[in-house]
């Protein structure tokens, strides 16, 4: 059986390269001997039959009404994957769409589809740098960056974790990201799930579990993760965080 | 005289930079002007009798400055303008120091000028240009500019302030969308490339959005033909045949720039053969796809700036070539954007270096690319690569950011082309 990792509006929502984090589960589900393909969807009529794993990155707010709109469209889908333990992995404007709703700066509001609590609200200037985050579940450290105008309210009792460098949600409150169950939603943009193996292995290990396989990484994840713990050592050195917090 | 006093503490400074770092530029003295004498940026920009001619967009403004500047000349205009480092106002200001007599007057009838994209919107402020040209909107530096659109209306902002014409890439739907924002009074001039040429890029031309079809020849500078270094212009009616500074459509899509713009700026003057004799006798520039001998071995030099400049180059580097030097510098602050890019025609690189070679060691991998070494101090990754044999296939190739260009460079011991 071939695991079917679903890249969603890979289009409209791939500024900062987060799309990109399908292929990531992808290629380590390869390494670790497995079939697995990645799905573009742009709409609807692409979903296909089997979804094993789900990614949705940002975009400009240019596009939201226009990404909102199809999501739309997914709104079952999503419910259905979210209760159902389908791991899903949403960034920046992606995640935003799926909470309860996105307040802009000026004044107006966007709908989410409320598959997440909490809503994004503007934040005062954009916030640009290194972000990292001692997460919980044994996720260890997750080491990347944010760029993003809006904090994050709401999720304070299911956070992804501690904010250690950089604002995360903001406002205060000293967390990032929000966790439902399988579903992560996250200000870390770009490719977090090669940066930080223990997440993408975390998810795969749940995407196989429900179809019945085997996860174990291979020697080529093994390979590769080298050069990812060498870049988060770097970039949580230049964060001012010690990796001795990554347990 | 309004600003002699200001112009003396100018030059006083950039001797005291000069003494302080020999040979180096130095955007200070630039810094001190504009802060005692704040109009002479503006009063200066505003004072050339043939007008202001900038530059701007995400990426090609430095080449297309370069092929602008050369036309003009050709046709016995006297330019001023500015070195692509300083396209900032610090820079601007103090290259027009450099130039200018003792009360601040700088020679040259027209004034050409290459602007950043983020700094241009301020730096125009109360200045107004005859000409402004865009080269086009694509992903870059996310950092600074987080998004296309911001991208955009900053480019909106710098046309606004053209009285004259503003010449835009007609295949780039953002520019499109500027141009017809534009006032009444102000012409708009299109170039762009022709069905066949865009064709022949699988991968499209990095813009973030292209326009859904093809200009017209009728109604503009068209890149009929693009054939290694060498292309041709299709311009109302007649097939202008030249030579570029490198392999590449992108470079042919500057002169295609630069000439619109030059027939902007010349009116009746314009002389398509002259252009054509001017662009074709452009020099390569360094590390634009220009291959040189380095400690006896032939090395082609690949800069990478931005997303689409990444995957043009990548794509062009011949399969099979086995000897890459692949360095990624500090100023890559954050690689994200990079990912989108596929780099896996590359196979095999030698040596990733750079102080971002763990991010590009991890976005290579991924990419499918064996890696077999990655070496931090990109000193010694050149002097091993450099050292080692030469390839049983293709040349020797070095691709690099701009920063680790620069130390390449300084590295080598190798000046720019100018």
């Amino acid at each position: 059986m071939t695991l079917t990792i679903v890249s969603l509006l890979p289009t409209l929502q791939n500024t900062n390269g987060d799309a990109e984090n399908a292929a990531v589960l992808a290629a380590r589900a390869r390494w670790a001997g497995l079939d697995a393909r990645v799905v573009p969807v742009e709409d609807a009529a692409d979903l296909p039959g089997r979804v094993d794993a789900v990614v949705l990155g940002s975009g400009s707010d240019s596009s939201l009404e226009r990404s909102r709109e199809i999501l739309l469209g997914l709104h079952d889908e999503l419910r259905r994957w979210g209760t159902e333990g389908v791991p899903i992995l949403a960034v920046g404007t992606g995640w935003e769409l799926l909470s309860w709703g996105i307040e802009l700066a000026d004044g107006r509001s966007v709908e989410g589809l409320g598959i997440m609590a909490g809503r994004a609200v503007p934040r005062e200037g954009r916030v640009a740098g290194d972000l990292v985050v001692k997460a919980s579940g044994g996720l260890g450290l997750l080491v990347g960056f944010e760029n993003h105008a809006r904090d994050y309210v709401g999720a304070e009792a299911s956070p992804v974790g501690r904010v250690q460098a950089g604002s995360g949600n903001g406002r205060g409150s000293g967390q990032e990201g929000v966790r439902m169950g399988d579903v992560i939603g996250t200000h870390l943009h770009g490719p977090v799930l090669a940066k930080n193996p223990r997440l993408a292995d975390a998810m795969l290990a749940r995407a196989c579990e429900r179809a019945g396989l085997e996860y174990t990484p291979g020697e080529r994840t093994h390979e590769v993760d080298r050069f990812a713990e060498a870049a988060r050592t770097l970039q949580l050195r230049a964060a001012g965080v010690a990796a001795s917090a990554d347990a | 005289m309004k600003y002699a006093p200001a112009i003396l503490v100018g030059r006083l400074t950039r001797i005291a930079a000069r003494l302080r770092k020999p040979g180096g530029g130095s955007a200070v003295p630039g810094l001190v002007v504009n802060t005692i004498a704040p109009g002479y940026l503006r009063t200066t920009l505003s004072g050339f009798p043939r007008g202001l001619v900038v530059v701007t967009g995400s990426s090609g403004k430095s080449t297309t400055t370069k092929m602008l500047v050369a036309i003009l000349r050709a046709h016995g205009e006297a330019v001023f303008t500015n070195p692509s480092t300083a396209n900032i106002s610090q820079g601007l200001t103090s290259a027009l120091l450099e130039q200018a007599d003792w009360r601040g007057r700088v020679p040259g009838d027209v004034a050409v000028l290459e602007m950043d994209e983020g700094h241009g919107a301020r730096v125009m402020e109360g200045v107004d240009a005859r000409v402004v040209t865009l080269t086009n909107v694509m992903v870059d530096q996310i950092d600074r500019f987080h998004d296309s659109e911001m991208v955009a209306g900053m480019l909106a902002k710098i046309a606004s302030r053209a009285h004259g014409s503003v010449v835009v890439n007609a295949d780039d739907a953002y520019l499109e969308r500027i141009a017809g924002g534009l006032g009444d009074g102000v012409a708009v001039r299109r170039f762009g490339v022709s069905p066949t040429v865009l064709a022949a890029s699988p991968r499209g031309l990095g813009h973030t959005e292209t326009s859904p079809e093809r200009l017209d020849p009728a109604a503009g500078v068209v890149v009929a033909s693009v054939d290694g270094a060498s292309a041709v212009l299709a311009d109302g009616g007649r097939d202008v045949a030249i030579g570029l500074p490198a392999r590449g459509t992108h470079y042919a899509v500057d002169a295609a720039a630069a000439y619109s713009t030059a027939r902007a700026v010349l009116g009746e003057q314009f002389d398509p053969e002259v252009a054509a004799r001017a662009l074709s006798a452009i020099p390569a520039v360094f590390g634009r796809g220009e291959r040189v001998t380095v400690r006896g071995q032939e090395v082609d030099f690949v800069l990478v700036q931005n997303p689409a400049s990444y995957q043009l180059n990548v794509d062009s580097i011949a399969p099979g070539t086995d000897r890459i030097l692949f360095a990624i510098g500090s100023d890559v602050r954050d690689p994200s954007y990079f990912w989108p890019t596929d780099a896996s025609s590359l196979g095999r690189v030698s040596i990733v270096s750079g102080s971002k070679a763990d991010e590009a060691a991890l976005m290579l991998a991924y990419d499918g690319v064996e890696i077999d070494r990655v070496e931090h101090d990109l000193g010694r990754a050149l002097d091993d690569f450099l050292a080692a044999p030469a390839p049983t296939s293709g040349v020797k190739t070095i691709v690099f950011s701009a920063d680790a260009m620069r130390r390449t460079r300084t590295h080598l011991g190798l000046t720019e082309a100018v």
